[in-house]
């Protein structure tokens, strides 16, 4: 075997902390290597020619680049070598920049350790056989999870470019958190009025069907070809005759509803369409409010509804949708006052988070935009409000900053004044965080122009003194400590993943962070892909963001699925699993395993039954491999021997 | 342990399977071997008493007939686990489930009358009497019965679709099953590695404790013998026993069903049936899973959950 070794300077990267010359030297002398050399940028296009000029001139038939992570250029020396005729997976690299040169500083130890890191690859690519993968059609359908803006960005993107979109929407009417917003920032334009139209285009488009009240049950099979089984959950209301009238709403004698839509400000009705402007306009029974579903008496609405709709016996429905890429865009939730008992733990009426107040504002929410107390009705004029509510608190695990709430306070302070001229706010805050465009300018017109106090410090504990709510707090500019006298507090709670977040990625195969949020593939290069080919990440499942990034990153996802099916095939990577079915005892335990369902059964023709890898489906993830108690299944590329022989040839130093 | 039942049962039973799986008498009274009935008039060859200690269970997963087979509450475990992990099929197999108070181990009983060649041996239900040419000796069950047998939690078949005898209680309570594993967990680390250091010396790569293990699955592709991949040499070092030993009780893990053969089998008596019991110790403790308990069990190490209840990974609002 004939194998050439390049070791990278990465500029000064590893040249700085590697003696690459010497490296070159001594890996010169390995066997099977017969060319050993070091280059500034083995990744530049001079340094590719070098690989190709070197696999002719010295007639190489395996290649080790000695470099960095296999995921920053892994492919492009796999292309490189193919271009000069190898197989792509006749080549191996050795990770001496993050594994060895930006580690440690002792250059000479680190000399040592990149030749013993070359010595495994080299060790490796003498027992790589060929790969070649297959080519397999796509799909071009696309699911939509989730159908907040971001979602409905990325569903009209998809759907304008010609690709038929299967969005699915987890409550009764799309539109997500921006729907529930007043106004927004930095510009005081209506919220409902921008998303309005978007929300009639997503409904009226004829490229995309909308599965409102649905969830996501189980995803099967891999990029281009998903099968997706939507849960639709029942209504008790046959969508297909609802007129959306809301004749059920007013009449419904249960008046106590917790309203998800309002989070809670008001009660409403157990049979409810939960805003004027809903997408679809459909009433939805809760059946836990529901006298005739919980106590088999009452069916007012049956009585009252003029099409008929209401069917107390309806079941979920289950479709399957045959998709080629998924985006993601399934939002976020926000923490439990719970949380947070120096505040109150939701114990005082007039303690409200942030959103409650949007509803409070809002000229279509409970109060019609008169901001009352909800504790008396009456109109507060001492306002306080509360940011880093949970948030950058560690203590209740939660150490990150939620983005938005610096701007949406400032916000609704502005707001507040508008409502009620003779009003004061305060705001307490850690650091104000306004980096987009416009927002300082912004924060600065809420406190200069509106008169709104900023405090900066943090509140220490509110309680009830009478009528009014006590904020004590410091001021760490003064170094003094602060009570102000409150009629209404609202605290800015943190964001979190949405709920259920965990549970949807481990269907999805994708990764999530310890806080539920969903892991990009490259936190700078690749901010929408995920590590599952063929799932995207919109909106603030990925993290907490304000619309526009949501919005852009909606339209990102798009491009990507647009590029994706922009093919016709897709080829596979023969890097998976594969049966020896001779070795294989048939126990399945490969099958119980697998995460993506990529193996199956099949009988031999003795009646002998053995275990067999569906490869369009396997994600070549290994964990078959540990399970098998044989070694019968065997990861191509990864396999014992090659791994082993590795293992001994640094064992053997 | 009543034989006349058992023939009884083996008499109803034999006319549904291909052959019925038993004990005779070996080469003495202390060494009765496996038989394999096929017609009626072998049945009255069947013996059945402690000096019975072969799993027979072991040889369903090569069998390719519809097998009846004679268990103890370990070996049912077997039957469980072989069925749980789809190494047989439960309708291939009929299980005759035998009471146990415990067996010998002739190890022991050879040790106490000084390897003199027994004439004959008499069961009594607390005691062996052993007859050798100069002496006839008394033990008690419990002074020469197994390892194994003095924490058995399953002394009745746990799964069983005749029963040879009345249901027997296990006589050690829960809490002191594992207490001999406790007990040598108590010492050192130094002084543990020194144990298993000079017993694994002795381990002539012999590989009876693989083969007699019935949950041992690998055949040709075990990893002691396998040349690919080549996962150990065959040069007899400490270190390439101690690798063996290791890999094969970390291949059992949540599988063994404690039925000791592997120790039985080891001609130099190391105690191997340990690492595997500590193993099991874990598994419960961690898990809360005993193998070889219910066919319908998800095996703790086959089965992935995203979070486990007693390992703290990562917590999510």
């Amino acid at each position: 075997m004939r194998v050439g070794v390049f070791i990278c300077h990465c500029g000064n990267n590893i040249a700085g902390t590697v003696d690459v010359a010497r490296a070159a030297e001594e890996t010169a002398k390995l066997p099977h290597v017969v060319y050993s050399t070091h280059y500034m940028y083995t990744c530049s296009e001079p340094g590719q020619d070098e690989i190709k000029q070197a696999i002719k001139r010295e007639n190489l038939d395996r290649v080790v680049v000695a470099a960095c992570s296999p995921r920053m250029h892994e492919l492009t020396f796999r292309r490189t070598v193919e271009k000069a005729g190898l197989n792509r997976y006749f080549f191996e690299m050795a990770n001496i920049r993050e594994h060895i040169s930006w580690i440690g500083e002792n250059k000479e130890l680190n000399t040592n350790k990149a030749i013993e890191a070359v010595r495994m690859a080299v060790e490796k690519v003498i027992r790589d056989k060929p790969l070649h993968s297959t080519a397999f059609k796509i799909n071009k359908r696309v699911l939509v999870i989730g159908a907040g803006v971001a979602g409905m960005q990325s569903a009209l993107d998809c759907a304008d470019g010609g690709l038929d979109v299967v969005l699915v929407e987890k409550s009764p009417a799309i539109g997500g958190m921006m729907a529930r917003l007043d106004k927004t920032f930095p510009t005081i334009d209506c919220s409902i009025c921008i998303l309005g139209p978007k929300m009639v285009d997503v409904a009226q488009h004829e490229h995309i069907s909308l599965h409102a009240y649905s969830e996501i049950e189980e995803i099967k099979g891999y990029v281009g070809n998903y099968q997706v089984k939507v849960r639709k959950k029942t209504p008790y209301v046959d969508w297909t005759k609802c007129t959306g009238c809301g004749e059920c709403m007013e009449k419904c004698p249960t008046k106590n509803a917790y309203d998800r839509f309002n989070f809670g400000v008001a009660p409403t009705r157990a049979i409810n369409i939960p805003f004027p402007q809903a997408i679809p306009k459909k009433a939805t029974i809760d059946a836990q409010y529901c006298r005739q579903i919980q106590k088999g008496k009452c069916g007012v609405c049956a009585k009252v509804c003029r099409a008929n709709a209401i069917n107390f016996e309806l079941p979920d429905q289950f479709v399957t949708e045959e998709v080629g890429a998924i985006i993601v865009a399934s939002g976020y939730g926000l923490i439990d006052q719970e949380l947070l008992p120096e505040y109150g733990g939701g114990r005082y009426p007039d303690v409200i988070t942030g959103i409650q107040y949007e509803r409070l504002l809002n000229a279509s929410g409970p109060t019609s935009g008169h901001i009352q107390r909800p504790s008396d009705g009456t109109e507060p004029k001492s306002i306080v409000f509360v940011s880093c509510a949970g948030s950058r608190d560690k203590s209740i695990g939660i150490p990150y900053c939620s983005n938005f709430c610096c701007m949406y306070i400032a916000k609704q302070a502005i707001l507040t004044k508008d409502h009620i001229p003779d009003s004061q706010s305060y705001v307490f805050y850690m650091d104000i965080r306004a980096t987009g465009k416009g927002y300082d300018e912004f924060t600065r017109r809420a406190q200069e122009d509106y008169g709104a106090k900023y405090i900066r410090g943090r509140v220490s504990r509110i309680y009830p003194k009478g009528k009014k709510m006590i904020v004590q707090g410091a001021d760490t500019l003064l170094g003094a400590k602060v009570e102000v006298e409150a009629d209404l507090v609202v605290l800015a709670t943190a964001a979190t993943a949405a709920p259920g977040a965990a549970a949807l990625a481990e269907k999805l195969h994708i990764s999530y962070d310890t806080h539920g949020f969903y892991v990009e593939s490259h936190p700078k290069l690749r901010p929408v892909e995920t590590n599952t080919a063929g799932v995207y990440l919109a909106g603030a499942a990925q993290g907490p963001k304000d619309i526009p990034a949501s919005v852009g990153q909606g339209s990102a996802a798009a491009a990507k699925v647009l590029a994706l099916f922009s093919r016709d095939m897709l080829e596979s990577d023969p890097a998976i699993a594969r049966v020896n079915q001779n070795a294989c005892v048939g126990c399945l335990k490969c099958v119980k395993t697998c995460p993506f369902q990529a193996i199956k059964e099949q009988e031999l023709r003795g009646g002998e039954v053995v275990a067999s890898v569906i490869e369009t489906i396997c994600a070549g993830c290994g964990v078959c491999t540990s399970t098998c108690p044989c070694g019968a299944i065997q990861l191509q590329h990864f396999t014992d021997n090659q791994l082993l022989a590795e293992v001994n040839s640094l064992c053997l130093s | 342990m009543n034989i006349e039942k058992l023939k009884e049962i083996v008499r109803t039973v034999l006319p549904s399977v291909d052959v019925v799986i038993g004990y005779k008498k070996g080469l003495d009274a202390l060494h009765p071997v496996p038989c394999f009935v096929t017609s009626p008039d072998e049945i009255d060859a069947l013996v059945l008493n402690p000096a019975c200690t072969h799993n027979l269970a072991a040889y369903l997963p090569s069998l390719k007939k519809k097998t009846a087979v004679v268990v103890k509450g370990c070996e049912s475990r077997t039957v469980v686990q072989l069925v749980q992990e789809g190494l047989i099929k439960r309708e291939n197999v009929v299980v005759i489930g035998v009471p146990c108070q415990g067996v010998l181990s002739a190890r022991k009983v050879l040790n106490a009358i000084n390897h003199q060649p027994v004439v004959e041996a008499a069961f009594e239900n607390d005691a062996v009497i052993v007859k050798t040419r100069k002496a006839e000796t008394r033990l008690a069950l419990n002074d020469v019965a197994s390892d194994k047998c003095l924490t058995c939690q399953y002394p009745t078949p746990v799964l069983s679709d005749h029963l040879a005898g009345e249901q027997v209680e296990s006589k050690v309570d829960e809490q002191a099953a594992y207490q001999d594993i406790r007990q040598f967990d108590a010492q050192s680390l130094e002084e543990r590695r020194a144990y298993w250091l000079k017993e694994f010396d002795r381990c002539i790569r012999c590989y009876a404790c693989r083969n007699a293990c019935p949950m041992c699955v690998c055949r040709e592709s075990c990893i002691a013998e396998t040349r690919d991949p080549h996962w150990m040499s065959q040069k007899a070092t400490l270190n390439e026993k101690m690798m063996f030993h290791m890999i094969h009780a970390i291949h059992l893990a949540g599988r063994c069903t404690e039925c000791g053969e592997c120790e039985r089998a080891c001609p130099m008596g190391i105690p191997v049936a340990k690492l595997k019991k500590k193993i099991n110790m874990e598994m419960k403790e961690l898990f809360g899973y005993e193998p070889g308990i219910s066919i319908d069990d998800k095996p703790p190490m086959y089965t992935f959950k995203v979070e486990e209840e007693k390992i703290e990974e990562h917590k999510i609002r």
